[in-house]
């Protein structure tokens, strides 16, 4: 039952904020009703934990909650209020518009609480082509030639990795049909494997993980996301670069189990060299990177690369260190992007170049600039850090050496980037002058990056216990 | 025995005489279409007369292939039309002496000649025409062979008489999607074939826009006649294979009585006759294509081809 | 080529011959000129698809699949192109992609390459469950109809028959998909179907204010977004 209220709220909150058009209005309901998501999906996920066999059913067969959903829920919760709250004051300064901000936000939200809570593969298929369609005018909001330019991209090489995942997940069905599966759910594909067909199942997965694999981010079809992950407003980048590719890239881990089953698939092959080519080229690129925006963006590339190399290598260490990896790239990212929308707010321009000496300008965007840009880059003791760190460690157990090399070096190379990009648009010398700003920062931004760097400080030296259970949990059901 | 031969006889004299017959409705209904009078529909049969007792004139740089050409441009489709199933549709006496390959080659050895001959007289208009010709043919062989092939990848033989059986027994065959499909390729083929509109305009006469006429500008006489006659006869023959082996498999003599035989030439001809009709639609209500765009029409027609081919494949 | 055991009754030879002409419409999305010629054959597709669906729900006789049919039928045939018409102006149907980026017959012969790939890539998956029938004919026809979708996206340059282009996708993974789950639960059909409504309703809006801003909808064009110096 909770989990169909929790599906409403965001429903309702787009409805209201499209039909009453009094200023702030939709802010407020939005907000408001980002704090009810995040209450509920924390309840629920304390339903998981405590309920036996670690899942919490609402429609048996159509919507129920297990751990790595719940992990899932709970980052796009998060993630969703604290977003909320940077829309308060990033609104503010747009040219207006903000009714139908309000109405696709919600309704971008609401496709992405929806895909963790569904089990049936075809639907969860057609709510990630939502969270697409939901999204695509957010990221042309700006109604200016790049972000619509971005936006076309997107559209165009999104919807289509979706066709072709949609034909995998026909072939999914049918490989199932032909096996006579009882229940067509993720738990019910889990328990048919063995029967499946492996030709048919390696189509599907190979078609799948194409398709989404061009919704997540991966090499080559990755081109889209440095454009629309840095033309959105910087609230949006933060949905989309934190969470949307994240669930995306769940519906392909919930897959994997089911094709780890079949052992002559090396579906752990063609997940390591993805990985590794993703992690690879957006290393690169991350060197010769002109937009602070789009910094961010190509790093996203190389944690989904990561994630995916991870799941790859296999075995229990290394599937814990993809649930805090993910856990800790969805609340670090948000905050990166809310750092840089702060940026872009109080500067007025994207490029790198023009940006200098924040730490003395604008203190508090400057620290969180600094912060955002290690914390992401991978340095102790961040969160993400400790994630890379596992999962090299289990990779090394599981001896992969060149795998584990290769991983060191592109983690190295992004890392050099992105400090360089950062420590000189926060400590470099001003050349220009005093350059006087447009606006003061907001109040709510302000408060949005002090609630959001708190998880971004706090989660590397400390897991609530929680939070600790949920991940170890969602690592488990990653399958042996 | 004697009466297969009598048939086969008869069907290439039905051929030979009622091709001008044919061209002559074609000719007038295009006129009548387009709001005219037109030529009277036996006007080709009095062209073919005067063009017989004139004289011919020779030019002086011309070779034996020159003088040779009409002579097979004119025995081509005679001796195709033993191989197909005109008036019977049971093979007759000559009928296993080449097959559908076979026939299209014979077929392609006239325009081959004609071809070669304009070329040989010298004149740059023939040249021009005879390399436009080939550039069509280029683009149409593939095609031709693509359905050839088809067609006995379906019937499991490359006689025309057996492959005929094959869609008239029973009806669902009709509508198998390699049958259908070449309909729609067999049409665009004889359309750039025989130079109708959308590939070329037949009653033009401006020399440098000329595919097909050009092949015949330089022959007088009894040529000019043969070239006339040979062409026409072509067109016929592709026209009866298109209906009786492809699209009308029906009303063909099934016995051996005489009176069957002679039933069925009226059907034929009703046969050609709708085939006509349709033909003076198309040409119609098209325009003639740009001289780059027929190697789009024609890859066109490939294209459907090849993926009647492919369909077949999997269905059978 | 394998062989399959022949089905030479008519409603099997129907649907193969709807099959084939399905094929032929797409070849028309990835050569057409003109964009409401483009239009024009994508309503074709659609309505092959359509009747495949209705030949499926036939022979063993299946109310669910005639439904799907219908659907198809009433949603891409009539309301979509509806819809994108009425949303943009007329200029847009009118353009004609005179310089293409592959020339009209090496796009035939691409998409025909693409298309015997398709085939081959099939052939595994009908021997691995030793089909016969409908899914012989379906499978590799749709594969073949999402494979030409990606190289007409990927080859034009107006917004319109790229948007075409990922439609044709969705057509020919679904033509593929009436055959192989044909049990498919209707909600999931709907969805889709609405879900197809909604991605229409969303591009054409953003093509509009493509159109409004940028004075073209060449999005082929586009190209200011790479890591240059800032202007």
């Amino acid at each position: 039952m909770i989990l169909i209220v929790l599906m409403i709220i965001p429903l309702i909150a787009a409805i209201l904020s499209a039909l009453i058009d009094r200023p702030r209005f939709g802010a407020v309901i939005t907000l408001t009703g980002a704090i009810g998501i995040l209450v509920l999906s924390v309840c629920s996920i304390m339903g998981v934990i405590s309920s036996p066999g670690h899942v919490l059913v609402s429609i048996p067969g159509w919507i129920a909650l297990d751990a790595f959903g719940g992990l899932i829920l709970f980052l796009v919760a998060f993630v969703n209020m604290t977003a909320s709250l940077f829309s308060v004051g990033y609104m503010d300064f747009s040219k207006g518009g903000s009714r139908r901000y309000y109405l696709n936000f919600n309704l971008f939200t609401f496709s992405m609480l929806v895909v963790p809570l569904l089990q049936e593969p075809n639907i969860v298929w057609i709510a990630v082509e939502l969270t697409t369609l939901f999204s695509v005018l957010l990221v042309g909001f700006e109604n200016t030639h790049e972000a619509l330019e971005a936006a076309w991209k997107y559209v165009v090489l999104t919807l289509m990795g979706a066709a072709i995942a949609l034909l995998g997940f026909l072939i999914l069905y049918w490989a199932a049909r032909h096996a006579r599966i009882e229940s067509y759910t993720w738990s019910g594909l889990l328990l048919a494997a063995p029967q499946m067909s492996p030709t048919l199942l390696e189509a599907a997965f190979i078609f799948i993980l194409v398709g989404f694999g061009a919704k997540v981010g991966l090499v080559p079809l990755h081109t889209w996301l440095p454009d629309a992950h840095s033309q959105a407003p910087s609230p949006v980048c933060a949905l989309l670069s934190g969470v949307e590719t994240t669930v995306v890239l769940y519906v392909i881990l919930r897959l994997l189990p089911v094709v780890k089953l079949v052992p002559s698939l090396h579906a752990d092959m063609w997940l390591v060299s993805f990985g590794l080519v993703s992690v690879g080229a957006a290393a690169f690129l991350l060197l010769q990177v002109r937009d602070y925006k789009r910094l961010f963006a190509f790093s996203t590339v190389e944690h989904m690369g990561i994630i995916l190399t991870a799941a790859g290598i296999g075995g229990g260490l290394a599937h814990t260190g993809v649930m805090l990896q993910i856990m800790g790239h969805a609340l670090t990212k948000s905050f990166c992007f809310y750092a840089a929308g702060s940026v872009l707010l109080l500067m007025g321009t994207r490029d790198i170049a023009s940006v200098r000496g924040l730490i003395k300008r604008a203190p508090a965007t400057g620290v969180a600039l600094l912060l955002g840009g290690l914390a992401i880059a991978g340095a102790p003791p961040f969160v993400l850090f400790m994630s890379e760190f596992s999962i090299l460690r289990a990779g090394l157990h599981r001896g992969e050496y060149f795998t584990v090399g290769l991983l060191v070096l592109f983690i190295a190379i992004a890392f050099f980037a992105i400090m360089n990009h950062v420590s000189r648009m926060v400590f470099g010398s001003d050349e220009t002058g005093e350059n006087s700003f447009s606006m003061p920062l907001p109040m709510s931004c302000k408060f949005t990056l002090a609630v959001a760097a708190v998880p971004v400080a706090v989660l590397g030296l400390y897991i609530p216990g929680v939070l600790y259970k949920l991940l170890i949990l969602a690592a488990s059901t990653m399958g042996g | 025995m004697g009466k297969h031969i009598l048939f086969n006889v008869l069907q290439v004299l039905m051929v030979m005489v009622f091709s001008p017959l044919a061209i002559g409705i074609l000719n007038r209904l295009e006129e009548i279409v387009q709001s005219k009078r037109g030529p009277d529909i036996f006007q080709p049969y009095r062209d073919l007369l005067k063009l017989f007792s004139k004289d011919e004139v020779v030019p002086e740089e011309s070779s034996w292939i020159f003088r040779i050409a009409p002579y097979i441009v004119f025995v081509g489709p005679v001796f195709v039309a033993l191989l197909i199933p005109v008036l019977t549709s049971y093979p007759l006496f000559w009928a296993f002496m080449a097959d559908m390959v076979g026939a299209g080659f014979v077929l392609a050895l006239g325009g081959f000649f004609a071809a070669l001959a304009a070329v040989d007289t010298a004149n740059p208009y023939g040249a021009m025409g005879a390399s436009r010709t080939r550039m069509v043919g280029f683009l149409a062989e593939p095609t031709f062979l693509i359905v050839f092939f088809t067609v006995s990848f379906v019937a499991d033989s490359t006689i025309p008489f057996i492959v005929q059986q094959k869609w008239v027994t029973p009806l669902s065959n009709f509508f198998e999607p390699a049958h259908i499909l070449l309909l729609f390729a067999f049409i665009m083929l004889i359309l750039a074939e025989k130079g109708r509109i959308p590939v070329d305009n037949p009653s033009g006469h401006f020399e440098l826009a000329m595919i097909e006429e050009s092949k015949g500008l330089e022959y007088s006489g009894r040529a000019a006649a043969l070239m006339k006659w040979g062409g026409w006869m072509k067109f016929f023959v592709l026209i009866i294979i298109f209906m009786n082996v492809l699209l009308t498999p029906w009303g063909l003599a099934s016995t051996l009585s005489f009176r069957d035989v002679l039933i069925a030439i009226p059907l034929v001809l009703l046969k050609v006759l709708a085939f006509i009709m349709f033909l003076v639609i198309i040409e119609s209500s098209l325009a003639k294509l740009r001289l780059f765009r027929i190697s789009e029409f024609m890859s066109t027609a490939f294209v459907i081809a090849v993926i009647a081919m492919l369909t077949s494949a999997f269905t059978h | 080529m394998a062989m399959f055991t022949g089905v030479t009754d008519l409603v099997s030879n129907l649907n193969a011959l709807a099959g084939g002409l399905f094929i032929v419409a797409t070849f028309g999305i990835v050569v057409a000129r003109q964009v409401r010629a483009c239009l024009r054959f994508f309503i074709l597709q659609s309505f092959f698809l359509a009747v495949s669906a209705f030949l499926l729900g036939m022979s063993p006789f299946s109310a669910h699949l005639m439904a799907v049919g219908a659907i198809n039928l009433v949603a891409k045939v009539w309301i979509l192109p509806w819809i994108l018409l009425h949303m943009l102006s007329d200029e847009v149907y009118t353009r004609r992609e005179i310089d293409q980026v592959v020339s009209i017959p090496a796009s035939l012969i691409i998409a025909l390459v693409l298309t015997i790939v398709a085939c081959f890539f099939s052939l595994p998956w009908l021997r691995a469950v030793s089909a016969t029938g409908a899914p012989c004919v379906n499978i590799p026809i749709g594969l073949a109809g999402l494979f030409l979708g990606t190289y007409t996206l990927t080859a034009r340059r107006e917004a319109i028959p790229q948007l075409l282009g990922l439609l044709a996708m969705e057509n020919g993974a679904f033509f593929a998909g009436i055959a192989i789950a044909p049990d498919l639960p209707l909600i999931a059909e709907l969805a889709l179907v609405f879900d197809l409504l909604i991605l229409i309703f969303v591009v054409a809006i953003l093509t509009r204010r493509v159109h409004k801003r940028i004075g073209t909808t060449t999005v082929g064009m586009l190209a200011k977004l790479r890591e240059e110096p800032y202007k």
